[in-house]
């Protein structure tokens, strides 16, 4: 399982990386590092909120983007949550917290790919004429696929109670990026995040009937580099 | 002998003195001296066959829970292990520096126990320990390498006879239970509406006894003006632990001295919170919990001491009921019930329907209590209704409780219909000491005296215990009081949500999903406290 995701994720990663050979020779590619900060909405919404009393959480980490041409991106990414709550039960449609620890941890590593609305300024007809600044704001669409790896550990734990799971998943994201400073820019977007076959077979997911650990972000990146 | 007779010159002084007592009479027919007597005789366990058992030692949890999961990391396996330590072991005379830098570099040797054979390896928190121990055992000269596996003891208790005869603790997995709650209900009062408890001394003083015909068929003797001795069974109130005894009362004899003639009471009583891991007798579910012994049954004592029978019936039941639920009970057992007709449901104030029984049961939720009600023991008698069990069926937060035996298998007696929600141990009975629940009560010896031939008919006395087997769902459902106890003191307040997931946690057994035997299955007294995670 591993294996194959990591295959996957790497065919994926070529494929995008191969730009056509004429784009090549006139390609410029810019490297840029960025941090991101995820506010989810988490689709298992009564599992997280029984759990944890809410369905929002924060994941936050990094990541690298390669532009090319300033139009396409391809964006890896690692982030996390972790966070620890109580184990809990539904009684009456409702859900009780039982007070006993519970830490869940969520790793996706994620890579997408895009397009970026960058606007070329047009070369002024006349030669004294200043060449107009490029447009600070970019807006993008792109979507990707991430590996979704879930921990889940108890106190009071016996063998085979605490859990480990890692599962393929898919992003659709958008957003604006803003360019603050030559090598410096924030991005804002919202991102969908579909993770099956991790929730929804035990638990408090599946008696919520919730089966999708993902969720709609907002997300925030500040970008260092071009 | 000599102890009967020191017994016997204790009381005639004790009455002596007592004239100067307040003597507590209320209504009962006879003179209660409390307080008078001597500790109970403990005859042991009735069988006489002592299996003394491998003891257990139990460990205390050394960190908080919430601490120890931050600390420690899952293994491949599922295991979880300390993190930022390493155990290797070296083979000698080998330069455990270049193990370490060439296969775990940044780890450092911590100083070495004495009486170890091994070293522990300090690593970074976050660095993944069994892929270092893989790369040391790849070795030659390391001998093993392991990550710091966390071990979890499960809570044994040490009592004499709980490996020997309490098959019915581990069934509910208790042990796993107990590990998550030491405490065992300490904040949560259990209401036993029964024969009443032996948590107290005392003496009863010109006690006449009536005459009788036995189930033999002969006639026994009234006994005048009897002397009957009392005691609390050391093992529910010993030492500091009378402290825990609430709000008792007699609704039989309308005074404040429930005192047990039968033994029943104090019976389901040991289930429910017998004293626990001191070594002695047997273990109880929620071993720390508040007693409120409440006599609302009369059995045969009751009737020869002179009882009118006005005063025994389902208004004491009821009474018993509420009073517990006005008094800070939050859980009732009730192993005692009836038969009636099947169809209170649909007319609850009809004909043999327990409808006073009833109200009071929905008066109790409605302030907060849950409570356990015995299924009933006449399968065999012709599977009739249980009216108490009927009714908890109807009311979300009273549960009716089936028996199993050892097996887990449906116990011959438990009777069986669709107002059956739970099951729990009750023993299968028969001849083997597997087919009971066992707890200290009286001795049989000494207080059914009324099996006794006539020519060695005594009258009773209750000061003399042991450990005895029951079978019964009388048995069966204090396991379920104890275990709703626990979940209580787990913050769960809501009668209706206790028993949801009383429901929700048991183990299915028969037929699939709810049946008639089991209702929905034997509590899983562990798997009820430990709920759920979001994916298991």
């Amino acid at each position: 399982m591993k294996s194959r995701a990591a295959a996957l994720l790497l065919t994926l990663a070529g494929l995008a990386w191969a730009a056509p050979a004429a784009a090549q020779a006139q390609a410029g590619y810019s490297l840029r590092v960025f941090g991101l900060f995820n506010e989810e909405q988490f689709l298992a919404k009564d599992t997280f909120k029984a759990i944890f009393g809410q369905a929002t959480q924060m994941l936050w980490g990094g990541g690298i983007s390669v532009v090319q041409d300033e139009q396409y991106y391809l964006d890896l990414s690692v982030s996390r949550f972790r966070k620890t709550g109580q184990r809990a039960f539904f009684g009456n449609g409702q859900a009780f917290p039982l007070g006993i620890p519970l830490t869940a941890t969520l790793t996706p590593f994620e890579m997408t790919g895009g397009y970026r609305f960058h606007t070329r300024p047009k070369r002024p007809t006349r030669l004294s004429a200043r060449l107009p600044p490029p447009s600070r704001l970019v807006p993008y669409f792109g979507a990707g696929v991430g590996l979704y790896r879930y921990q889940e550990t108890s106190a009071f734990a016996q063998a085979g109670d605490d859990v480990t799971k890692q599962h393929i998943g898919f992003i659709v994201e958008g957003g604006l990026e803003v360019r603050l400073a030559k090598w410096i820019g924030i991005a804002a977007g919202a991102n969908y995040t579909h993770v099956p076959g991790i929730l929804g077979t035990g638990g408090v997911s599946q008696d919520a009937g919730e089966g999708d650990l993902g969720g709609i972000s907002g997300r925030f990146r500040l970008l260092i580099g071009k | 002998m000599r102890r009967i007779v020191a017994l016997f010159f204790v009381i005639a002084v004790g009455i002596g003195a007592a004239l100067t007592l307040e003597a507590q009479s209320g209504a009962a027919p006879y003179e209660i001296v409390a307080g008078l007597g001597l500790p109970a005789v403990d005859r042991g366990v009735l069988t006489g066959v002592y299996h003394q058992p491998t003891h257990a030692a139990s460990m205390a949890r050394s960190a908080a829970a919430g601490i120890r999961a931050e600390q420690t990391r899952l293994g491949r396996a599922g295991t979880p292990y300390t993190r930022g330590k390493l155990i290797v072991k070296f083979r000698s005379g080998s330069d455990a520096s270049n193990a370490i830098a060439t296969s775990a570099p940044g780890a450092t040797v911590m100083p070495r126990s004495t009486y170890a054979n091994f070293d522990v390896l300090s690593i970074d928190p976050n660095a993944d320990a069994e892929a270092i121990a893989d790369a040391l055992n790849a070795r030659p000269d390391v001998e093993y390498a392991q990550a710091s596996y966390v071990a979890h003891a499960l809570f044994v208790p040490n009592d004499a006879l709980y490996k020997a005869y309490q098959w019915n603790l581990p069934l509910i997995n208790m042990e796993g239970a107990w590990d998550i709650q030491r405490d065992a209900g300490s904040t949560i009062t259990v209401a036993v509406v029964d024969t009443g408890v032996a948590y107290t001394s005392a003496t009863l003083r010109g006690v006449n006894i009536a005459t009788f015909i036995g189930d033999n068929g002969s006639r026994y003797p009234a006994i005048p003006n009897a002397t009957i001795p009392l005691a609390a069974a050391p093992q529910l109130v010993g030492g500091t632990a009378i402290s825990r005894i609430v709000a008792p009362h007699d609704f039989v004899n309308d005074n404040n001295t429930p005192y047990d003639l039968d033994g029943h009471g104090t019976h389901v009583s040991g289930t429910i919170g017998q004293l626990t891991n001191d070594g002695i007798g047997t273990a109880g579910v929620a071993f720390n919990v508040k007693l409120m012994p409440l006599k609302a049954d009369c059995e045969q004592w009751d009737i020869l001491f002179g009882t009118p029978l006005s005063r025994c019936g389902e208004d004491r039941i009821a009474l018993a009921i509420r009073y517990a639920a006005d008094n800070g009970a939050k859980v009732i057992n009730m192993s005692l019930g009836r038969t009636g007709p099947a169809a209170c449901a649909q007319n609850p104030s009809g004909v043999g329907c327990a409808r006073v029984v009833e109200d009071a049961m929905r008066y109790a939720v409605s302030k907060g209590v849950f409570i356990a009600v015995a299924a009933g023991n006449e399968f065999e008698d012709g599977n009739p209704t249980s009216a108490y069990a009927e009714i908890a069926s109807r009311i979300p937060g009273v549960v009716s409780v089936a028996a199993v035996d050892i097996t887990k298998a449906h116990a011959r007696y438990s009777t069986a219909g669709p107002y059956v929600e739970l099951a729990a141990p009750g023993g299968g009975g028969g001849s083997a000491e597997s087919g009971f629940v066992w707890q200290q009560t009286y001795s049989l010896d000494f207080s059914q005296t009324f099996d006794l031939p006539v020519a060695r008919y005594p009258a009773p006395r209750f000061d003399v215990l042991e450990y005895v087997g029951y079978a019964g769902t009388s048995m069966a459902s204090p396991h379920v009081a104890g275990v709703a106890a626990m979940l209580m003191q787990q913050g769960i307040t809501d009668p209706a949500v206790v028993e949801a997931a009383l429901e929700r946690f048991a183990i299915d057994l028969g037929d699939k999903g709810r049946d008639n035997f089991f209702g929905f299955g034997m509590v899983d007294a562990r798997a009820t406290l430990y709920g759920l995670g979001l994916t298991r």
